[in-house]
């Protein structure tokens, strides 16, 4: 059988690519897709100790979580769409209105 | 019914003369002063039935009514209500008898002052009950109320004619000179209440009470109440308001500075008398104050030509005399022990001191309203100008001749009565404590001055050739010279007061104590006579007022002495200091400009750098940091994200390593 580590390893590589991504791509659509690596890595964990601890509970909530995660997308790309229109860009270094 | 319960309505009665002339002065005839004089009338007719009540039914036990104003807590009361003693009946019978005569009186006095006479009777009506409620309240704090309202009305009063500049810094002089005196008292009153707990006479005065508190507390705050009574009754060293205070109309100076408000010191010291008896050294401070006084500010009065201010110096002076006359009293009490006889002299100096208080409240406001009579006749208040007026204004010649008697004390006018029981008690007190004859002799001196300067006033003004504004003079109206008529009888007979039936005045006004009462209570009745004139004093000051009036003859009128020989002579320069006041105006101004300007530019200084430098120090800091620390505020949120994600990473790592996951 498989190790439970390589799963959480994995899980672990997966949510520091999805936080590098967020903290330095200037592109906001490259930082949302970013976010869908860290939940998604978020969802191994779940899997991975619903498995080995056989437990339903933890597939259930990645069910909910890749749901949220849907609803998320699709609510985060409406305002990047209006953001768009309104200031003719979606790079996050020019977006900085609320500042002194 | 209970007359007493009363007493509360005698100082609402003007208060609603006030509101009366307030309301309607400008529709009624002058200015509403006939709502005013109904309501003083009235005021007076209740007073004299409450002093008539107290007077034969009480035996000396004061009546006494107050109820709750505030409560502090811990059994600490503030009252309002009324006492009345003696002391308090034989002010109410004063005041609200001199307080009628003269707002009739300033009818006809008044009578040319067109619109603005209803402000003239709504004053003069909210001091009348100032100074009702002084007489009548129960603890010092309602005294201290009532004290300041007639401070206020002194002032606006002083201040009527305030298009006149020498009138508006009069007012303002009178205002801030008394103030020191006030605080003063304020600072007793809380020295007291420290040291009592309640303000009320009835616990004030209770030995058992005064036994058990800090002597040296204790003996601080009466100097300090005593301090009061030196700015009201303008006693050395705050006296030099008071001449000022002639500039307003001459009904004022008689009512509020010579009959009444200034004998609220007077008033004071003698109702603390109880007290300041326990502290004898307080005593000899008051003796002292009032004797130097007396003799200093009659000084200034023999050479000034202006009639109402030789009037304004004789006031100072005479209540000089009522305190030397209190302090003399009260120190042969404090030292007296348990020795009858000494207690009983010392209780005759302290009602010489009343009645002195009384006497002098009737024939001073019989002289000012004469001399507003012949200012109302002759338009100027200097006397140069005056003379030969004998012949146009009879009735106040005669009446003014009765006034100068009396305060040179002739018998059997009422002055030389009391002024004699004065100076006797200046020689009983000496009897334990030789200083006093220092204080003794200086009374003889002005008993000597009094009659001189009074008479040249009298001769100057109505003798000799006919002056510049005498020609067109003319009699008062009716309404003006009947209530001199009346003062002039009362400044015949209220010296023959003493000989009062039952328990006689001593008895009557005697209020330190209940033994005391009863010792007062052997009256000598007609015997005072024989005790006057069987005494080797009252020749001296006798001897003294005829030289004195000999003198003010032979200058004044026969003009055997030539008086401009002194003026310009050898005497010139006194002649000089005592015409400009000692230089007190300028030692005043010069005190303001230089002591109190320079304090307050200190306390500029200390405003402005120090105060301020906090404040603006502080804001500077708050501003400074703001500005740098908003630079962290960028508004890139990736920043902000990489922050939170590094203090999480640390902080899990921390715990990590020390042990806390």
């Amino acid at each position: 059988m498989i190790p439970q580590e390589y799963f959480l390893t994995l899980a672990a590589i997966l949510f520091v690519i999805g936080a590098f991504g967020v903290l330095t791509r200037k592109n906001a659509i490259v930082v949302l897709m970013s976010i869908e690596l860290m939940l998604n890595a978020a969802n191994i964990n779940f899997v991975t100790f619903a498995a080995y601890n056989h437990d339903l509970n933890g597939q259930v909530f990645a069910l909910f979580s890749i749901a949220i995660a849907a609803a998320e997308v699709a609510v985060g790309l409406a305002i990047l769409l209006n953001l768009q229109k309104q200031s003719d860009t979606i790079n996050l270094a020019d977006l900085k209105l609320l500042r002194w | 019914m209970d007359v007493y319960s009363l007493t509360w309505i005698i100082p609402l009665l003007p208060l609603i003369g006030l509101l009366l002339a307030a309301a309607f002065g400008k529709k009624t005839p002058e200015g509403g002063g006939y709502f005013v004089v109904a309501s003083i009338a009235a005021t007076c007719v209740l007073s004299l039935t409450i002093a008539y009540q107290y007077l034969t039914t009480a035996n000396g036990v004061p009546v006494e009514a107050s109820m709750t104003w505030i409560d502090l807590g811990g059994g600490k009361t503030l009252d309002v209500g009324y006492y009345i003693d003696g002391l308090t009946a034989l002010m109410l019978i004063v005041v609200s008898i001199l307080c009628t005569l003269i707002v009739i009186y300033s009818i006809g006095y008044m009578h040319e002052e067109g619109e603005r006479k209803r402000r003239y009777y709504v004053e003069i009506a909210l001091f009348v009950t100032g100074m009702l409620g002084l007489v009548i309240a129960s603890n010092y704090l309602m005294m201290f109320i009532f004290w300041e309202i007639m401070g206020l009305c002194s002032y606006l009063l002083i201040g009527f004619w305030y298009y006149k500049p020498s009138a508006a810094r009069a007012a303002k002089k009178a205002f801030l000179v008394t103030r020191i005196g006030d605080i003063l008292f304020m600072i007793g009153i809380i020295g007291l209440f420290g040291a009592f707990g309640t303000l009320n006479f009835r616990e004030l005065f209770d030995p058992a009470q005064i036994a058990l508190v800090d002597p040296n507390l204790f003996a601080f705050s009466l100097l300090c109440l005593f301090g009061g009574a030196i700015g009201k009754s303008a006693q050395f060293p705050l006296h030099d308001w008071l001449p000022d205070a002639m500039e307003g109309p001459t009904t004022v100076s008689a009512l509020i500075h010579a009959a009444t408000m200034v004998k609220a010191g007077v008033y004071l010291v003698a109702r603390s008398m109880p007290m300041m008896v326990h502290t004898p050294d307080v005593l000899i401070v008051v003796a002292a104050v009032g004797g130097f006084t007396a003799l200093f500010a009659a000084t200034q009065a023999l050479n000034n030509p202006n009639i109402k201010r030789v009037l304004a110096y004789s006031t100072i002076s005479q209540l000089g005399l009522m305190f030397l006359a209190l302090g003399c009293g009260g120190y042969i009490i404090a030292t007296a022990g348990a020795d009858e006889h000494l207690l009983e002299l010392g209780n005759t100096g302290y009602m010489a001191g009343i009645f002195h208080l009384m006497n002098h409240a009737f024939f001073k406001a019989l002289l000012f309203l004469s001399a507003g009579a012949v200012i109302h006749a002759v338009h100027t208040e200097d006397m140069r100008r005056m003379g030969g007026l004998s012949k146009k204004l009879k009735i106040t010649s005669f009446v003014m001749l009765i006034g100068c008697l009396a305060i040179a004390g002739i018998p059997p006018f009422s002055g030389f009565w009391s002024k004699d029981l004065v100076l006797e008690s200046a020689i009983t007190a000496a009897g334990v404590n030789p200083w006093f004859w220092l204080l003794y002799i200086g009374g003889v001196i002005v008993a000597f001055m009094t009659a001189f300067y009074m008479f040249r006033l009298w001769f100057m003004t109505f003798k000799g050739p006919e002056g510049e504004a005498a020609r067109h003079a003319h009699e008062a109206p009716a309404v003006m010279w009947v209530p001199l008529a009346i003062l002039a009888v009362a400044a015949t007979i209220t010296g023959l007061f003493l000989m009062f039936p039952g328990t006689g005045l001593p008895g009557v006004i005697y209020t330190v104590s209940p033994e005391g009462h009863a010792i007062a209570g052997e009256t000598l009745g007609w015997g005072w006579i024989e005790k006057f004139f069987t005494a080797w004093p009252t020749y001296v000051s006798l001897a003294m007022a005829v030289l004195g009036i000999g003198l003010a003859y032979a200058i004044y009128y026969k003009k055997s002495i030539k008086v401009d020989n002194v003026a310009s002579g050898s005497l010139k320069g006194v002649y000089n200091l005592l015409l400009n006041r000692y230089y007190f105006p300028q030692m005043y101004d010069g005190f303001g400009t230089k002591v109190i300007y320079g304090l307050a530019l200190v306390i500029d200084w200390l405003d402005r750098k120090v105060i301020d430098g906090v404040v603006n120090g502080l804001s500077f800091v708050a501003v400074r940091s703001g500005q740098t620390l908003r630079r962290i505020q960028t508004g890139m949120v990736q920043t902000y994200a990489t922050v939170v994600i590094a203090a999480l990473t640390v902080i899990l790592l921390l715990m990590y390593l020390l042990g806390g996951l």
